[in-house]
């Protein structure tokens, strides 16, 4: 297992054209007017973010990663099924991972049909994360954040059942009544597509993950902690009788390589910030609606949010998060670093971030396809 | 708060705190969604009354309850709590939520509710008058609309940022939305409200930036045997801004 790594693009399809006074709004998520919303530019958006995630399938990336997010210039994959279905006939070889839609949000019956027909349609290239969705996702959406993963729970158990029993079935739960539990397409992968979840490390996903015997990939938490969450799943889910494999722990990073570190700093640095102060710029309110998360997470995160003042320190964040900018050397290494510390062979690189220029993401994932994928590959993953 | 005694019982396995002083009949207080504003302010009734000040499940000093997810839950609450407490009949007083929550009951068991007084009562769709969406408008944002008189509610408020306190609220809103996130109102509660025939005293702020006094007389078309007191210069925690109306719903009640 160890020897075989895997490289994923993960894509946010941002909408870049933030008007001149968008500093003027607290937030770019929730309630960030939507009259900014331009369809002919979104229309040539799509196009050059195909492109690239095209490409990515000719460099040889193992898998392209798409996710969803509502009422937001971070991401225009509102609905991540219809952007990976126009994606699978336009790619080969990629596995199509969606990270994914918020199972709570849909009827589970739909949600389980959708991700078999793609599953069909690709003859088994699909991946699914479930995440919970962020905060500002419940805003967004006539979903309860309080039932949220009571919800979440009931919705994945009825998915399950849909794929893996042989129809018609029953359900009757809280939530949700099925009197003919039947779906036609099943899934072209057995017993279904490789599933993971997603989340920001509260103790309950985790526990999930580990009942389930899911995958699981935190997301923006910094890496010390990320690695006690692996950890913490590999020990539970092990109390649950299931082995979690290095490839179920995909470890979301962003990554830029240039000739040299001097011009990988130059050509990057501009994205990220924007894309931390401008694309991910949200509220402590929307972060958190009621019943989202427990109070004593609540009461951690508040005490973390307090202490991030300060403008944005490239140096301290790309210490503190997975952040890999610099040669191909340089970034092979740390990715290289990483893998061992987290147990992994699953790397999921963003390559494109925020209003970043079509060359400098194609150049990005060509040089990481042809100098740091060889390189990593040689020396082999986690075991 | 130095008349209340503290009580502590287990009500369909929740932990419920509730503080009673006085003697005499009883005097039921329904608090908010928040719990900050404090209840000290009914002490002067329990000159006269049994006055009993319980938490709601999910809210201050009482235990969660994540099965309480609408507000007849909370009825059936008090049904068990009333009968542990040895209450039958009362004087019922509801701030906001509690309000709500007052108006429900005295609808269902209207014989039980001698007299009924409702404080800024949440609960009702008023399009021409809308309800803030207090889930929607950020903490800190909401405290100073509460009232009109801020000193009068700062007292009870951290100084600097306290987690414990963040916590608390966060809670509160928690027990909040797991009632009104998806139905901030129910449409049929408008058509039980003629049950409410004890004689109600419906008490608004003329300054009331969370729940418009406009729709005093909108429970008062709704109520049978209801009159409305507007207390002028008062915001939405009524007896914060002004404390003399304690006294004159305590003439009310009486």
């Amino acid at each position: 297992m160890g020897a075989a790594l895997r490289f994923d693009v993960m894509h946010f399809m941002p909408y870049v054209h933030l008007p001149e006074n968008h500093k003027d709004f607290k937030t770019t998520w929730v309630s960030f007017p939507n009259k900014f919303y331009d369809p002919e530019k979104a229309h040539e958006l799509y196009q050059r973010y195909f492109e690239q995630l095209i490409l990515a399938d000719r460099l040889g990336f193992d898998a392209i990663v798409l996710n969803e997010h509502h009422n937001t210039v971070y991401s225009m994959m509102a609905t991540p099924s219809v952007v990976a279905s126009a994606l699978i006939p336009q790619t080969k070889k990629a596995r199509i991972c969606i990270w994914g839609v918020p199972p709570n949000f849909m009827l589970p019956n739909r949600l389980a049909e959708e991700y078999a027909i793609m599953d069909v349609m690709s003859k088994g290239r699909l991946e699914i994360a479930f995440p919970l969705g962020t905060g500002m996702e419940y805003w967004s959406n006539p979903v309860s954040p309080v039932t949220a993963r009571e919800k979440f729970k009931e919705s994945l158990k009825v998915m399950l059942q849909a794929w893996t029993a042989d129809g018609p079935t029953t359900h009757q739960g809280k939530f949700y009544t099925y009197r003919y539990l039947n779906p036609w397409p099943r899934p072209y992968q057995k017993p279904h597509p490789p599933c993971y979840i997603v989340g920001s490390g509260s103790p309950e996903t985790i526990e999930l993950a580990a009942e389930l015997g899911f995958g699981y990939s935190s997301v923006f938490v910094p890496q010390k902690v990320a690695q006690d969450l692996n950890q913490r799943l590999r020990a539970r889910a092990a109390d649950f009788g299931h082995t979690i494999r290095p490839d179920q722990l995909p470890l979301l990073n962003f990554v830029y390589v240039a000739e040299t570190e001097e011009q990988a700093e130059r050509e990057y640095i501009v994205h990220l910030q924007r894309f931390f102060e401008d694309y991910a710029r949200s509220t402590p309110q929307w972060l958190a609606p009621p019943g989202y998360l427990s109070v004593d997470q609540l009461k951690i995160r508040a005490a973390g949010a307090d202490k991030m003042h300060g403008g944005f320190d490239f140096k301290a964040i790309s210490s503190a998060f997975f952040i890999a900018v610099g040669t191909p050397e340089k970034v092979a290494n740390l990715i290289g670093e990483w893998t061992h510390r987290m147990g992994t062979n699953h790397i999921n690189s963003v390559m494109h971030v925020a209003d970043m220029p079509h060359w400098k993401a194609v150049k990005n994932m060509t040089l990481f396809a042809e100098q740091v994928m060889p390189r990593l590959r040689q020396a082999g993953g986690a075991q | 708060m130095s008349k209340f005694v503290r009580e502590e019982l287990t009500v369909d396995g929740v932990k419920t705190v509730v503080y009673s002083a006085g003697k005499g009949e009883p005097l039921v207080l329904f608090h908010g969604a928040g719990t900050v504003d404090g209840f000290d302010f009914a002490e002067p009734w329990a000159e006269k009354f049994r006055v009993i000040v319980p938490y709601h499940p999910g809210f201050g000093e009482s235990g969660d309850d994540p099965t309480i997810t609408d507000i007849h839950d909370y009825v059936m609450h008090y049904l068990e709590l009333f009968d542990a407490l040895k209450v039958d009949t009362m004087r019922l007083v509801g701030l906001s939520m509690g309000g709500y929550l007052a108006a429900k009951f005295a609808s269902e068991h209207g014989h039980r509710v001698k007299k009924l007084v409702l404080m800024a009562p949440y609960g009702l769709h008023v399009p021409e008058h809308p309800t803030l969406d207090i889930i929607a408008t950020p903490g800190e944002e909401l405290v100073p609309m509460l009232v009109s008189n801020f000193d009068a509610l700062k007292k009870r408020l951290p100084e600097k940022p306290d987690m414990e306190f963040i916590g608390a609220r966060y809670r509160e809103a928690t027990s909040f939305a797991r009632l009104f996130w998806e139905h901030p109102t129910d449409p049929k509660f408008r058509r039980h409200l003629h049950r409410v025939k004890m004689p109600t005293l419906i008490v608004w702020g003329d300054e009331d930036k969370v729940i418009p006094v406009q729709q005093a007389q909108t429970w008062r078309g709704l109520i049978p045997n209801a009159e409305v007191m507007v207390v002028k210069g008062a915001g939405h925690i009524v007896q914060l801004d002004k404390p003399e109306t304690v006294d004159a719903i305590g003439r009310f009640l009486v």
